[in-house]
C-alpha cells in the first residue's frame, strides 16, 4: 500500500468500516430490551455509542478514502458523434400515422351520449323512468342497491346521478381513447369495429361478469337493449374517430419540433 | 477533504485463497454497493427458504380436509410469519439490494452517495429479521412457552391489543419490523440521492436505464410509505405497553385507524414491491428481443403515475369495513384509474417483443413469465376493485389467489429472471442454462398449480387464514391442487438454488457482456472492481454499448 496522499482521486472509493454494523447492533439490541431485558438495552447503547463515534470518525475531520488502482479489460463508454439527422436511415419507425387522442375523446364523449340516450329510451320506455338506468350504473359502486326494490331505484337521487356521470364519462372517454389506438389495426372496415366488433366484446365481457360487478344491474337488465346501446355508442365513436384525419407520430424528431416550437424540417421559423 | 491511500483492486480470485475469517471480517466492513447488494440478496433469499417451510406446512396442513397436522395456534403463526417474511425480509431486501447492486453501475457511478449509510441500512434490516424470528426462542406465550407472532402481517386492531394477544409476541413482530424498516428507510433515501446526482456524464433523465427510474420512484415511495407505518406501530407499541388507547375502540380508540395507517403504508408496499420487478423485465426483454424498449417516456410516465397514484388507493383493502359509498366509490376509481399506467406497461413489454428476434435464455423465459403471471394478477385486482365482488370475494382464497399472481407470478419471477441475467455480471460466470429452463418450468407450473384454484375454493367461499375445512363443502379437489403444486414449486427452488451455488464454481467464464446487452454495467469487468469502472463512462443515448458497437448507427439521433 502506498503512502497516504490528498487529493480528489477519480477511482476513490470510502476505506471498509465496521462503525455501522456496530451501530446497527446496537440499535436493534436497544429495541430488543424492551421485550427480553434492560441489559439487552443497556448493551445496544454502549454498542451505538462505540458505532456511532466509530462512524463519525471515519468521516471527520477527514473522509477516509482509498484510490483503486486500474484494472484493465473494460470497455472505454464514449458516445459517437451523432449522424445528420436527415441523412437516410436504416431504421423504419412505426407507425407512421396515428388519430389525434383528442378524436377519441371527442368520440367517446358523443358516443356516450348515444349510448345515454338508448338507457334512457329504455328506462322510459319499460319501466317509466329516466333515473332507473342512472341509478343502475350507480350501482356498481354501492352493493347494497341489489337489495332495493323498483320505486326507490325508479326515483331521482343527486349523489346517485353523479357517481353515474362520472362512471359513464370514464368509461366512455376510456373506451373511445381505445378506439383511436384500435382503429388503424382495421383500416379498410374501420366501422366494422365499432358497429360489430367492439359491441360483441363488450356485451360479452359484461354478460360474464355483471352478476359480479353490478347485481342490482343484472336484476333488470334487458340484453337486447344493452346490444343496442353499445352499437350505438361504436357506431357514433367509430364515425366521429374516422372522420379526424391522422397525423404523423413525428418520432425520431425532437422534442422541439414535436412541441411545435421548431419544424420538423429542421429549418425554417418557430411557429 | 479527505485522506487518500491508494491499493491495487481486489478480484474475485485474488482474495480467494484467503483464510475464511479474513474474508468474512471484509465482508462484515464492508462499504462497497456491489457486496452490500449481494449480502441483502443471499439474506433475502435465506428467509425466502424459511418463508418458504413455512408455506409448504401450511399446503401440508390444508392438503385434506380435518386435517391436524398444525395446530391452529401454529396455523396462525405461520402465516403471519410467512406473510411478514416475505414482504419484509424477502421481497424488500433482494429487491432494494439488486437496485443497490446494478443502480450505481447502470448510471455509472463509483458507489452508492452515502456508502456508510448504505451498510448501516444492510445490517438493519439483517438485524431486525433476526429480532422477529427470535421471537420463535424468546417471546413469552399464552402458556409461558416461546411463540412467534400470530396477528396476521397486517396485524389487525383490536387483535393486537394486550386483551387478545397475550405475551409479548406481536411486540417482537413490532420492532423487528421498525428495525428492519429504519433499514429500508435509509436505503430509499440513499437510491433517491444517488439517482438524482450521481449519474454520469450526458446521462440525462430521460436517458436513464428504466430499472433506475424505477428505483427513483421505489425510493421515494418507500420514504413516503414506511414512516407512518413505523409511527403507527410506535402508537401500537404505546398501547400495548405504556396504556395508551389508538387503537382499542372500548376506550376511545379506533381499530380502523390501524387499517388505514397499515394499508396507507400496504398498498404503496405492493408497488415497492412490484416496481422493481418492472424495471428488470424492463432491461431483460428488450435484450432478449434485440430491440429498444417500446415507448419509453411513457414507461417513465407511467412509472411516476404509478407512484403518485399508489397513494391514494390503500382503502380498497378495506371495502368491507364499511367506509361509505362516497369512500368506497373514491377509491374503486383510484384503483381503475392505477391500472391504466399499468396496463400501458404491459402493451409496451408486448410492443417490445413484437416483431423482434426473441432469444428465450432462461431470464427471458422468467421474464415473459412474469408477463403472464401478472397480467392475471393485474386483471383479478381490477376485479376486487369493484365493490359489489370485492364484498362477495373479501377475505376469502380468491384474494390470496390474486396477491400471489402479484407478488410470487410477478415479483418473483421477475426476481429470478433478474438473478439469471445479472448473476454472470456479479459472479463472472455463467448459470447453467438446462437446469435454468427446468427450474423455470418446475415453477412456472407449480406456481399454476398451487395459485389458480385459489381463485376457484375462494369463489366457493374458503376463507382465507383457516385452518382446516370440513370435508363436505366442495373444496378438497383445490386444495390438494394446490398443496401439490407445492412440491414442482420446492424442486423449482431447490434446482436454482443449487444452480447459484453450483456455477459460482463451475459455470463457464461470463465475459464483460455475455448477453450481447446495451446498458452501462456490462461495459466493465465481471464481477466489477471495487471502483466500477476505470475510466468514468460518458453516454450519449440510452443504449450506450449499442452505441459503442455501432457507432454507425447510434441511438442518439432517434431518441
Amino acid at each position: 500500500m502506498s503512502e497516504p496522499r490528498e487529493a480528489p482521486y477519480s477511482r476513490a472509493i470510502p476505506t471498509p468500516t465496521g462503525g455501522p454494523l456496530v451501530t446497527a447492533f446496537g440499535v436493534a439490541m436497544l429495541f430488543a430490551g424492551i421485550v427480553t431485558n434492560i441489559a439487552a438495552s443497556v448493551i445496544g447503547a454502549i454498542a451505538f455509542a462505540i458505532g456511532g463515534v466509530w462512524w463519525f470518525r471515519e468521516v471527520f475531520p477527514r473522509e477516509q478514502l482509498e484510490a483503486i488502482e486500474p484494472t484493465g479489460g473494460q470497455s472505454e463508454v464514449l458516445p459517437p458523434p451523432l449522424p445528420d439527422r436527415e441523412a437516410p436511415s436504416k431504421r423504419l419507425v412505426l407507425p407512421v400515422e396515428i388519430h389525434p387522442y383528442r378524436a377519441g375523446v371527442l368520440g367517446g364523449l358523443a358516443g356516450g351520449a348515444a349510448m345515454a340516450a338508448v338507457a334512457a329510451a329504455w328506462g322510459i320506455v319499460k319501466h317509466g323512468s329516466l333515473w332507473l338506468p342512472i341509478n343502475l350504473l350507480a350501482g356498481a359502486v354501492n352493493p347494497s342497491m341489489a337489495a332495493l326494490g323498483e320505486p326507490e331505484l325508479a326515483a331521482f337521487d343527486g349523489g346517485w346521478l353523479a357517481i353515474a356521470c362520472l362512471i359513464h364519462l370514464v368509461l366512455s372517454i376510456g373506451t373511445g381513447l381505445l378506439f383511436t389506438v384500435a382503429l388503424p389495426m382495421m383500416p379498410r372496415r374501420p366501422m366494422l369495429f365499432g358497429v360489430v366488433v367492439a359491441p360483441v366484446i363488450l356485451t360479452a365481457l359484461s354478460w360474464s361478469t355483471m352478476g359480479i360487478v353490478n347485481p342490482a344491474l343484472e336484476e333488470f337488465i334487458s340484453w337486447p337493449w344493452f346490444v343496442a346501446s353499445q352499437v350505438a355508442f361504436g357506431a357514433v365513436c367509430g364515425f366521429m374517430v374516422n372522420r379526424f384525419e391522422m397525423v404523423p407520430t413525428m418520432r425520431g424528431t425532437s422534442l422541439a419540433a414535436r412541441l411545435r416550437v421548431e419544424r420538423s424540417d429542421g429549418g425554417g421559423e418557430p411557429s | 477533504m479527505s485522506t487518500l491511500t491508494t491499493r491495487p483492486a481486489e478480484v474475485g480470485a485474488a482474495v480467494g485463497g484467503e483464510p475464511l475469517a479474513t474474508r468474512l471480517h471484509r465482508w462484515a466492513v464492508t462499504v462497497d454497493h456491489k457486496r452490500l447488494g449481494i449480502m441483502y440478496v443471499l439474506s433475502g433469499l435465506v428467509f425466502f427458504l424459511v418463508g418458504g417451510i413455512e408455506a409448504s406446512i401450511m399446503r401440508a396442513q390444508l392438503a385434506r380436509p380435518a386435517n391436524d397436522l398444525v395446530s391452529p395456534e401454529v396455523f396462525n403463526q405461520l402465516f403471519t410469519m410467512h406473510g411478514t417474511t416475505m414482504v419484509f425480509l424477502v421481497g424488500m431486501p433482494i429487491l432494494l439490494g439488486m437496485g443497490n447492486y446494478l443502480v450505481p453501475l447502470m448510471i455509472g457511478a463509483r458507489d452508492m452517495a452515502f456508502p456508510r449509510l448504505n451498510a448501516f441500512g444492510f445490517w438493519l434490516f439483517l438485524f431486525g429479521g433476526l429480532l422477529l424470528y427470535f421471537s420463535y426462542i424468546g417471546a413469552q406465550g399464552l402458556y409461558g412457552t416461546a411463540v412467534a407472532p400470530d396477528v396476521g402481517w397486517f396485524a389487525y386492531a383490536p387483535l393486537t391489543d394486550r386483551t387478545f394477544s397475550r405475551g409479548n409476541s406481536t411486540d417482537y413482530w413490532i420492532l423487528g419490523i421498525m428495525v428492519s424498516g429504519f433499514g429500508s428507510i435509509a436505503t430509499g433515501l440513499n437510491l433517491v440521492v444517488t439517482i438524482l446526482s450521481m449519474r454520469c456524464r450526458g446521462m440525462t433523465l430521460m436517458r436513464m436505464p428504466l430499472l433506475a427510474w424505477m428505483m427513483l420512484i421505489v425510493g421515494l415511495l418507500v420514504l413516503a410509505a414506511l414512516g407512518p407505518l413505523t409511527a403507527a406501530q410506535v402508537m401500537l407499541l404505546f398501547d400495548r405497553n405504556l396504556g395508551a388507547h389508538f387503537f382499542d375502540p372500548q376506550e376511545g380508540g379506533s381499530a380502523v385507524l390501524w387499517q388505514h395507517f397499515f394499508w396507507f403504508f400496504g398498498h404503496p408496499e405492493v408497488y415497492i414491491l412490484v416496481l422493481p420487478a418492472f424495471g428488470f423485465v424492463s432491461e431483460i426483454i428488450p435484450t432478449f428481443s434485440r430491440k429498444v424498449i417500446f415507448g419509453y417516456p411513457l414507461m417513465v410516465a407511467a412509472t411516476v403515475a404509478i407512484g403518485f397514484i399508489s397513494l391514494s388507493v390503500w382503502a380498497h383493502h378495506m371495502f368491507a369495513v364499511g367506509m361509505g359509498p362516497a369512500l368506497n366509490a373514491f377509491f374503486s376509481a383510484m384503483t381503475f384509474m392505477i391500472a391504466v399506467p399499468t396496463g400501458i406497461k404491459i402493451f409496451n413489454w408486448i410492443g417490445t417483443m413484437w416483431g423482434g428476434r426473441i432469444r428465450f435464455a432462461s431470464p427471458m423465459l422468467f421474464a415473459t413469465g412474469f408477463v403472464a403471471m401478472f397480467v392475471i394478477g393485474g386483471l383479478t385486482g381490477i376485479m376486487l376493485a369493484m365493490v359489489p365482488f370485492d364484498w362477495q370475494v373479501s377475505d376469502s382464497y380468491f384474494v390470496v389467489g390474486h396477491f400471489h399472481y402479484v407478488l410470487f407470478g410477478g415479483t418473483v419471477f421477475a426476481i429470478f429472471g433478474a438473478l439469471h441475467y445479472w448473476y454472470p455480471k456479479a459472479v463472472g460466470r455463467m448459470l447453467d442454462e438446462t437446469v435454468a429452463k427446468w427450474s423455470f418450468w418446475l415453477l412456472f407450473a407449480g406456481f399454476n398449480l398451487t395459485f389458480f384454484p385459489m381463485h376457484i375454493s375462494g369463489m366457493l367461499g374458503m376463507p382465507r387464514r383457516i385452518y382446516t375445512f370440513q370435508p363436505d363443502r366442495g373444496l378438497e379437489l383445490w386444495n390438494v391442487l394446490s398443496s401439490s403444486g407445492v412440491v414442482l414449486q420446492a424442486a423449482g427452488v431447490i434446482l436454482i438454488v443449487w444452480n447459484l451455488l453450483r456455477s459460482a464454481r463451475k459455470g463457464a467464464v461470463a465475459g464483460n457482456d455475455p448477453w450481447d446487452a446495451w446498458t452501462l454495467e456490462w461495459a466493465t469487468t465481471s464481477p466489477p472492481p471495487e471502483h466500477n469502472f476505470d475510466v468514468a463512462p460518458t453516454v450519449g443515448s440510452r443504449r450506450p454499448l449499442w452505441d459503442l458497437k455501432h457507432p454507425e448507427d447510434p441511438d442518439g439521433r432517434y431518441e
